[in-house]
């Protein structure tokens, strides 16, 4: 999080080049998605400093703030792509490192990055390749010449490969039976020195009756030892094996599950048991997936899901299903990733969800599902992913409805900078 | 002397008669005590909470006992029948399931059976797939419990919790005239297995007098060997060829165990053999071997082994030749034929009862489980299947599939034979007229709805072919 405050407070410097006037900057376009309410018509959005300074119908300009002005466009947040490989090798092992990220293998500036930025992608999450526990996801943006200019975060969710197998199942029961272990050795920890410190100042007090004011001078420097220890009261390191489930148990770590059909999840629940998680479902979608089947108890979960926007069967049968919609009628959020992880379907996304829209999704869902819900997937609902004051002003441009077909990219902007796109005035 | 001894042979016959006259239950429904066990606990833990209410009523309930009682109910109690018979008080909570007009029949018991429970070929219990259809086309053919890998498992839909119900009970052994080396060893094993729990059963005697008595040492006695002659695991062995079913039965007798043998072809031919052995025979009746032309003797095939095996005391327990699901065209000898295979049994001279249980006790029993399902019987898990015709008949389709008390399988829920003799819909069970009713208001979601009235399913004009995505 301070990486990105960092590149916020950094991105003036650069929006300033084409911006003369400090960086503020007024939009005004046709129609706004916002995402996180109804679309606003006549939309003037301010930009300062790399984010959204305010955004409403028709708001009066301060005169001498540059006007960007494109009635015919429509708006919309940047897409977030929350689950992809792009720009690293596909290499995958059976590890068991949860510590993993897959920060070290990006190269920037690699052609993959330009092109789905120009595309409309502004953020992209990379998940670290593997079975089991093969690391964490991390958030970038594709644009910047060093590693440091793309980090929007460097622990986005904790990935975790799971399939329904005894093994699989075990691995998971053991990482939280460390994690458990974990919090006892820190409570021993914690009780040995509340009673370490406490015995200390009984045994000064009992000094003090015995021995009177003689041993005062000898007691005094112990006394103060004990307080500074209480202050300072540190739990035992976790094992670095650990230490990504403690922070996924406590919110600062997501968690994406990635699974396959109707019994991993049943065996999934199953492993984690009683145990209150906070989890995401990558779900792979194949031709024949039945994962209708728990679509209810997936939803009363309130689970978020990234999947492809596809049609899939009934297996054993043609009967089509839109497991999207489904699912989301169910109760659960929907994050899609592009079909396949190429540079052309992170380009055809909004038309392949548009195609999930004619098959009967509901278009606020499929409009989140490419903006703010894998924006949280990787934790950062509350910095972009919909246009709201305050939020990082990563804008698409188009030329009109964004499921709609014929409908092209125009102009891309990150954090308050057009990064592609004819905008000379 | 001479007079003696044949009355002792005499006797010991009309033991063995005996002992297959009555009914043959109880030799392999031994370990009760830890089931039973278990369900008093669960029973308990239940009873905290509300009980849940199941009946079957109006129907010809088959109990795979040999009764059949006509227009009786059968009633459950957390998915533990309580009472089969007529004048059944059902509870004013209990669901209940018309079955007026059709035939009621334990659930079907496959001893083997391939890929019902998902991929997995080993620790079900942490790797079963409840979803996958092949376990829901076997309960449409009314297959409620399969062995795999050795494992007894329920086929219980959407639940993976205790879907095990035993685990190795059967050993089987390498027992033929072709391993001349491995049926030695296997004599010799057996024969220090017996010597070995004689000289224990001595030693038990006699230490109450002689309290410093050595226990006998049990090392170099085979587990296996030991665990069969102690009637804790059934040996099976496969087998077909006259001589070495002759061989086995002569094996089994001295040693006074009852084999399982799978194949048993030439089985009619030595049937008097293997019925004093006690011999459980696993066949497959459609299963077709050419007489050796050679020899003088009977052989080959016959239609009538099971019936020939039957009449001679032997149990017989029937299962198609592919244990798999297949659809792939070479249809009516894979596991969804279970009855279909029992209804050739029949054709060659079976009783109806025998082959009933030939899909039913007898493999339960073979899977060590026969005191939880095989038949409808008080205490039993309530497992049954709902048909509206004879089980073993081919026209004959399963309604309804209960599994411990549920309903596992509609036949108008389900897109696989809904459309065969469409069920009206006013005999449409409320859940199901329920989702009739639901997706004709939502027509996005795309199935799990009954289409009971129209029997073709024609694809929807909506479907684009774009849509259609690759595998992945």
């Amino acid at each position: 999080m301070t990486i990105l405050t960092t590149i916020l407070t950094l991105a003036p410097a650069f929006g300033g080049v084409s911006e003369p006037s400090g960086g503020l900057l007024a939009i005004k376009v046709g129609r706004a998605e916002t995402v996180s309410g109804a679309a606003i018509e006549h939309a003037v959005i301010l930009v300062d400093d790399g984010k959204i300074l305010e955004i409403g119908a028709d708001l009066p300009v301060a005169r001498g703030i540059p006007v960007f002005e494109r009635p015919d466009w429509v708006v919309m947040p940047g897409l977030v792509s929350c689950y992809t490989r792009l720009g690293v090798d596909g290499r995958a092992g059976q590890e068991f490192s949860p510590e993993a990220s897959p920060t070290p293998e990006v190269q920037p500036r690699h052609p993959d990055y330009k092109e789905v930025l120009e595309a409309g992608v502004t953020t992209i999450g990379l998940y670290p390749p593997g079975t089991g526990f093969p690391g964490h996801a991390s958030a970038l943006r594709p644009h910047g010449a060093t590693l440091a200019e793309m980090l929007v975060d460097e622990d986005a969710y904790l990935k975790v490969y799971f399939r329904a197998n005894a093994q699989a199942k075990k691995q998971v029961r053991d990482v939280w039976s460390k994690v458990d272990e974990h919090d006892e050795k820190v409570k021993k920890a914690k009780e040995k020195f509340d009673k370490d410190s406490k015995g200390k100042s009984s045994d000064k007090k009992d000094d003090e009756k015995k021995d009177g004011e003689k041993k005062d001078g000898e007691a005094k420097p112990e006394e103060k030892k004990a307080d500074d220890k209480s202050k300072a009261f540190v739990p035992p390191e976790a094992d670095p094996k650990t230490k990504p489930f403690l922070q996924v148990r406590d919110g600062e770590l997501g968690m994406l599950v990635s699974i396959a059909q109707a019994a991993d999840w049943a065996h999934w629940v199953d492993a984690i048991g009683e145990r209150k998680l906070d989890f995401s479902l990558r779900v792979v979608m194949t031709r024949e997936i039945d994962l209708f089947e728990v679509k209810d108890e997936i939803g009363k979960r309130g689970v978020r899901v990234v999947m492809e926007p596809q049609i899939s069967l009934v297996p054993g049968t043609m009967r089509q299903r839109n497991l999207a919609a489904e699912l989301s009628a169910s109760g659960a959020k929907i994050a899609f990733k592009p079909r396949n992880d190429t540079v052309a379907d992170h380009a055809a996304m909004l038309r392949h969800v548009g195609e999930m829209i004619g098959a009967g999704l509901a278009r606020e869902v499929a409009l989140k599902g490419v903006t703010l819900e894998p924006a949280a997937v990787l934790k950062l609902e509350k910095q972009l992913g919909s246009l709201e004051k305050g939020k990082v002003a990563n804008l698409l441009f188009l030329n009109g409805d964004p499921f709609e077909p014929s409908t092209q990219v125009m102009a891309v902007m990150l954090d308050g900078e057009f990064v592609s796109g004819e905008v000379k005035e | 002397m001479k007079l003696a001894h044949r009355f002792r042979a005499l006797g010991a016959l009309a033991l063995a008669a005996l002992s297959f006259l009555a009914p043959p239950a109880f030799a392999q429904d031994g370990d009760k005590k830890e089931g039973d066990k278990k369900d008093e606990a669960s029973k308990d833990k239940k009873d905290e909470k509300k009980d849940e209410w199941f009946a079957v009523t109006g129907g010809d309930v088959y109990t795979g006992t040999g009764a059949v009682l006509r227009g009786a109910t059968v009633l459950s109690k957390n998915g533990v029948i309580e009472a089969v018979g007529h004048d059944v008080e059902v509870p004013a909570e209990a669901k209940t399931l018309d079955a007026t007009g059709q035939r009621v029949y334990p659930g079907l018991v496959a001893i083997n059976s391939n890929g019902l429970f998902g991929m997995a070929a080993g620790d079900f219990a942490d790797s079963v797939d409840p979803y996958n259809q092949r376990m829901l086309l076997a309960l449409a053919s009314g297959i409620t419990t399969a062995g795999q890998s050795n494992t007894a498992l329920k086929l219980k839909r959407r639940d993976i919790k205790n879907v095990v119900l035993r685990e190795r009970f059967l050993a089987t052994l390498s027992f033929t005239n072709s391993n001349p080396s491995g049926k030695r060893e296997w004599v010799e094993k057996f024969d220090r297995a017996a010597r070995y729990l004689r000289e224990y059963r001595d030693w038990e005697e006699k230490k109450r007098e002689q309290k410093d008595l050595k226990e006998p040492s049990s090392s170099g006695v085979d587990s296996t060997a030991k665990a069969i002659l102690e009637g804790r695991v059934m040996a099976r062995f496969n087998a077909s060829n006259r001589e070495d079913l002759l061989e086995i039965a002569r094996l089994a007798q001295r040693f006074g165990f009852r084999p399982v043998i799978d194949g048993c072809v030439e089985g009619w031919t030595v049937a008097d053999e293997l019925g004093r052995a006690g011999a459980y025979a696993v066949v497959t009746p459609r299963d077709r071997r050419d007489k050796e032309e050679q020899l003088v003797r009977d052989g080959g095939s016959s239609i009538e082994n099971a019936a020939i095996l039957h009449r001679s005391g032997v149990q017989v327990c029937v299962i198609p030749s592919t244990t798999g699901v297949d659809l792939g065209g070479i249809a009516g000898r894979d596991i969804l034929h279970l009855p279909i295979e029992a209804g050739f049994a029949v054709r060659g001279g079976l009783s109806d009862r025998a082959a009933l249980e030939s899909i039913t006790i007898v493999p339960a029993r073979l899977l060590g489980v026969s005191h939880k399902v095989g038949s409808l019987e008080k205490g039993k898990d309530c497992d049954l299947i709902v048909l509206d015709g004879d089980v073993m008949h081919y026209q004959s389709l399963v309604q309804y599939t209960v599994v411990e008390g549920k309903i596992a399988y509609d036949k108008s829920a389900e897109l696989f034979y809904a459309h065969i003799r469409p069920r009206p819909s006013e005999q449409l069970a409320p859940e199901a007229r329920q989702d009739k009713g639901e997706s004709e208001e939502k027509p996005a979601d795309g199935a799990g709805e009954t289409p009971t009235e129209t029997p073709e399913e024609s694809p929807k004009p909506e479907d684009k072919p774009e849509d259609k995505p690759k595998d992945g």
